[in-house]
């Protein structure tokens, strides 16, 4: 290279360099109105699901393609953003920088930080019988949740209660009926010391402590005391009462009482449910699709999986924690964008025998099909009676497995508002409780309750 | 071998000898225990069934080797994705540090334009500040860029950027091209050569070792960065290795995290194990000494 | 700055030849000075000197549903009067401390031992540098699950069953979280040290340890007084770099602890920004706490820089 050129190369180096880092950053621009000029409308859609979940993803892509055919006006983009749909920081990041996708997911707990965020879109007008075929059955309970002030602002797709879930192989091996599980927590604990007394490593009874799951299961078993977590105006901390320190003593008694909780701690989400599939955790509390988790993500098997209700402290639950998920839009669309997307929704998630409703399709494949979940409909409506048709039908687990968690309905308590903040503080009760022999309760729930405090006073 | 603390003659004498030789293999074999052993756990680890890492006493060679595993944890994690994620931050990094810091420090050092001074003390306040107390605003600057309003998330220029406003590279490199003889610039100077050329064909050619480095430091820090990759690159097409791997492990068996953990290690090894010699040299005769 | 202080290089500078416009030169020379400046003022600019003022003037605003409003020293009193503030300090303080003890001084001794061997040498350098080329994300992976493991299926636990030795629950325990996180940290990132210390060392004219010896200097005193000051600037300036990267502790409380630990034992400041931030939707006080700790490492810098020219 001769020196001119060499300077020239240099000069294009660092002039191309400086154009590119003030001009390039634009490569994004995502915005483009969502509709062109021939009248068709693009809208992003997120959760779709990852590489890993090979039938999912391949009956989600199904689904688009069926649904564009059905609409040939609508185009579907959709994005997977992780292994979970809702990591909360990432959704919380996600909320803050506006990235969501136009039509995103969330959890029933996340309607106040997406009001906060003032990334929402009022969807009241647009969701009815012509957008949703099945809109009227949809729970009216759920719309509630996702609403505020009368305004709508997101479609409930999936709703879950928490009940026992138990591995039926273990029972048996330590001799205990498999058909009729602990109802109460003083069963409970009788239970875990005789699995955990089968050694190897194996935790009777097994609870998170970390990733804000500690405060979930935290606020399930508080309801299940007939406690609470916030006062009636949702201001005030509410836990730090008999109920909640029975919840602590329980766990206590188990862990170091008795040491039927095994030696790991600091669980989160996947730690309990991996030990879960090998075999090493006798019960848990869980939503029915637990199980769904263990055998496609962590290698265990349905036939070894079983579900009770809820435990009480001294009879049935006085209340479990029910919770959901739903589907958000983002401000700023068209209206047409927002009939495209309910559109899809309704496809997808609400239309008995297509979507996730889908068991004919859904019965070879190894997800399960007749899991009391998702109960979207309303007890008796029309839409209620073909999808327990359909699953009944077409179910591939045994659904006398969750006979016992069906049969015995305890009432629904829903999250508390600011659920996932109030999450995080109660994991360092329940850590507390399983990892320090000497933890005093009292203080634990007093320190939660300091904080708790404080997070609602900042919220509202 | 030039002297060291302790003279070759004393090493090769009676007691010294036997001590040389006892504690060289002390170390040998201490580090290889310390820093391969638990690297032989993890591939190996990585190959048995959760039921088998769950059990007491851990077993030293797996019973039923599960080469599942790997195959699970290069497709689901898209492991191919992610390193060419971290390689394409890690060289457009050394590429913009390369090119704006020995710019700057040039200017700096050389050409000293008014004020000068004053921009080289704004940036050397900012190198006792860590990334961990910015975090915030500058997530909220990458977001909505001033004034032009751009949105930099999931571009890699959100990793880019912020690595070039690097005080310590600067503050290096203008040290070494203070080094850079006064006259050598002049005489190019006199024979017309403009600000570029003498940068190009005069300052660089001496400064080979500050550059590499420059760039060993740029690969290390988008190498061992997490926090920033993990707020600007929320999309599982975009992130690094390391948040990839995190964001993976929840909802995966642990053998599967590990499994990719081994397999993510793997060219870095052998890029450093083909450029070992360079890298040495390249930090020996970097201007590091004392 | 340590460096600032030390004795510079060669800074030979002379006046340019005067020329005939004077002027005219002066301002062109000005041009391309600045030209060559402006990419990285640029970036300077915008991730380091605005974020520095937007982060002061966030911490004194809140935003609500698209509204900001300014709230005075609310974000302040309600970061401080968190439970977790002090003890994520003092969690921060005691990490940062055993690491300097640990993580600091053992790279120091493990350079100069290398540096006295005549064999395997290469070999020994590429086992301490192996570490490094893991992700951090996967070292501390490896460590969670396997080495801290709380059972006795763990590896470390196993080894001290094995020696008769009492065992520990690791990250569960409170009183072991933070050397667990100590031992970690140094052992994926002792190698960068250790290389840049072997570099300066061989920096090290052999003729002072000659001389030395001849003064009859034994092996300690040697070390003390030709190896330490003739790598002092590279050891300050490691020192700095290492406080200033322990301070923001919180990849290893995220993955070894889950975050907290148990009641806090792990929570470090950094992870404390995180939590309020991303966790608790609560960006304006994470900037509180951000300008917090900028503080405290200003006054912290401040005395560093008070202390190491008074020693010139």
């Amino acid at each position: 290279m001769s020196v001119p050129q060499y300077r020239k190369a240099a000069a294009l180096a660092l002039v191309a360099g400086l154009g590119l880092s003030l001009t390039a950053c634009s490569t994004k621009s995502d915005d483009d109105g969502g509709t062109d000029a021939g009248g068709k409308v693009t809208i992003t859609v997120d959760c779709q699901p990852v590489g890993a979940q090979k039938e999912l993803l391949a009956n989600w892509n199904a689904d688009v393609a069926e649904f564009q055919k059905q609409n040939p006006d609508i185009t579907i983009k959709s994005v997977s953003v992780g292994e979970q749909c809702n990591n909360p920081p990432d959704f919380t990041a996600r909320l803050a920088g506006g990235t969501m996708t136009d039509v995103f997911y969330g959890y029933m707990t996340d309607l106040q930080q997406v009001l906060d965020s003032g990334q929402a879109m009022d969807i009241t007008q647009y969701a009815t019988k012509d957008t949703i075929p099945t809109w009227e059955s949809v729970d009216p309970a759920l719309k509630e949740v996702f609403t505020e002030e009368g305004k709508l602002y997101a479609v409930p797709v999936k709703n879950y209660s928490m009940g026992l879930v138990y591995n039926k192989a273990l029972f048996k091996k330590a001799g205990l009926d498999t058909e009729n599980p602990p109802k109460t927590w003083a069963e409970v604990r009788a239970a875990a010391k005789k699995i955990s007394a089968l050694g190897g490593g194996i935790a009777g009874y097994s609870e998170y402590s970390a990733g804000n799951t500690g405060g979930w299961h935290f606020t399930a078993m508080t309801y299940s005391q007939g406690g609470k977590i916030l006062s009636e105006d949702g201001k005030k901390a509410d836990f730090n009462t008999a109920q909640g320190k029975q919840v602590l003593q329980n766990l206590k008694d188990m862990r170091y009482g008795d040491n039927s909780m095994g030696s790991r701690q600091l669980l989160q989400w996947g730690d309990l449910l991996t030990n879960a599939g090998a075999g090493k955790v006798g019960m848990f509390i869980g939503a029915p699709d637990a199980t769904q988790a263990i055998v496609s993500q962590f290698q265990g098997k349905y036939e070894d999986w079983a579900m009770g209700p809820m435990p009480g402290q001294d009879g049935p639950a006085k209340g479990t924690l029910g919770g959901g998920e739903g589907y958000f839009f983002k401000k700023d669309l068209t209206p047409e964008q927002v009939k495209a997307g309910l559109k899809w929704i309704a496809y997808q998630k609400l239309t008995p025998g297509k979507g996730q409703l889908d068991y004919v399709r859904a019965k070879p494949q190894n997800y399960p099909v007749g899991l009391p979940q998702p109960l979207l409909f309303t007890n008796g409506s029309e839409a209620q009676k073909q999808e327990l048709e359909l699953r009944k039908a077409n179910a591939n687990v045994d659904t006398a497995n969750f006979k016992v968690f069906e049969d015995n309905p305890v009432p629904i308590v829903g999250e508390p508002r600011n659920a996932q903040a109030i999450y995080a503080v109660l994991d360092s009760a329940m850590s507390g409780v399983l990892t320090n022999p000497n933890a005093n309760i009292d203080s634990l729930l007093k320190t939660a309750e300091t904080k708790v405090n404080q997070l609602q006073a900042a919220g509202s | 071998m030039s002297r060291t603390l302790i003279s070759q003659a004393q090493l090769r004498r009676g007691r010294g000898k036997y001590l040389y030789w006892t504690l060289l293999a002390v170390v040998v074999v201490g580090f290889t225990l310390v820093f391969l052993g638990p690297l032989y756990w993890m591939v190996t680890g990585a190959l048995k069934s959760g039921q088998e890492i769950a059990q007491t006493p851990p077993t030293l060679w797996p019973r039923d080797p599960q080469t599942q595993n790997y195959v699970d944890a290069w497709n689901n994690l898209d492991l191919a994705k992610l390193m060419f994620n971290t390689f394409y931050y890690a060289a457009g990094a050394v590429f913009f540090q390369l090119v704006f810091d020995t710019a700057a420090a040039y200017a700096l050092s050389k050409l000293r334009p008014a004020f000068g001074n004053v921009i080289l003390g704004l940036m050397l306040a900012t190198l006792m500040i860590p990334a961990m107390v910015l975090i915030v605003p500058q997530y909220v600057t990458a977001i909505d860029l001033p004034i032009i309003h751009v949105n930099l998330l999931d571009s890699p220029w959100a990793i880019w950027l912020p690595l070039v406003a690097n005080a310590f590279n600067i503050f290096l490199l203008k040290r070494f091209f203070d080094s850079i003889p006064e006259d050598l610039i002049a005489a190019a100077q006199v024979d017309g050569a403009s600000p570029l050329r003498t940068l190009w064909s005069i300052i660089l050619p001496m400064s080979r070792p500050i550059l590499g480095v420059v760039s060993i430091f740029a690969v290390t820090a988008v190498w061992k960065d997490f926090l920033w990759p993990k707020l600007v690159m929320p999309s599982p097409e975009t992130r690094t290795l390391s948040v990839g791997i995190y964001a993976f492990s929840g909802g995966t068996p642990q053998n599967v995290v590990i499994a990719a953990s081994v397999i993510a290690a793997i060219p870095t090894v052998i890029i450093f194990l083909l450029f070992q010699r360079n890298i040495m040299s390249g930090l020996t005769t970097g201007s590091l000494k004392g | 700055m340590a460096i600032m202080t030390a004795p510079s290089a060669v800074t030979t500078t002379k006046a340019p030849p005067a020329t005939v416009s004077k002027r005219g030169r002066k301002l062109r020379d000005n041009l391309t000075g600045h030209a060559f400046l402006i990419g990285a003022v640029v970036c300077f600019a915008l991730f380091m000197w605005y974020p520095m003022i937007r982060g002061i003037v966030m911490s004194f605003q809140r935003t609500r549903r698209g509204e900001t409003t300014w709230v005075g020293w609310d974000n302040y009193t309600r970061i401080i009067a968190d439970p977790s503030f002090w003890i994520a300090w003092k969690n921060t303080f005691i990490f940062t401390i055993m690491a300097l003890v640990v993580g600091y001084v053992l790279p120091f001794f493990v350079a100069i031992l290398l540096n006295e061997f005549r064999h395997a040498k290469g070999y020994l350098r590429i086992l301490v540098y192996l570490p490094v080329m893991l992700p951090p994300a996967s070292a501390l992976f490896l460590f969670k699950y396997y080495a801290y493991d709380p059972s006795d299926a763990g590896l470390f636990n196993a080894i001290l069953k094995f020696l008769h030795l009492p065992t520990s629950e690791w990250m569960q325990s409170p009183t072991m979280t933070i050397p667990a996180m100590v031992i970690a940290s140094t052992w994926m990132n002792m190698g960068s040290a250790v290389l840049i210390y072997l570099a300066s060392l061989q920096n090290i004219p052999g003729e002072l340890y000659e001389a030395a010896e001849l003064d009859g200097a034994g092996i300690w005193r040697r070390i003390w007084s030709v190896t330490i000051p003739q790598t002092r600037l590279i050891l300050a300036l490691l020192a700095m770099l290492q406080i200033v990267a322990t301070m923001q502790l919180f990849i290893e409380p995220l993955i070894l602890a889950n975050g907290a630990g148990t009641q806090d034992s792990a929570t470090s400041v950094a992870y404390l920004i995180y939590q309020h931030g991303f966790f608790q939707n609560d960006l304006n006080g994470a900037a509180a706490l951000g300008v917090i700790m900028l503080i405290v490492l200003a006054a912290f810098s401040a005395v560093y820089v008070r202390l190491t020219t008074k020693q010139d």
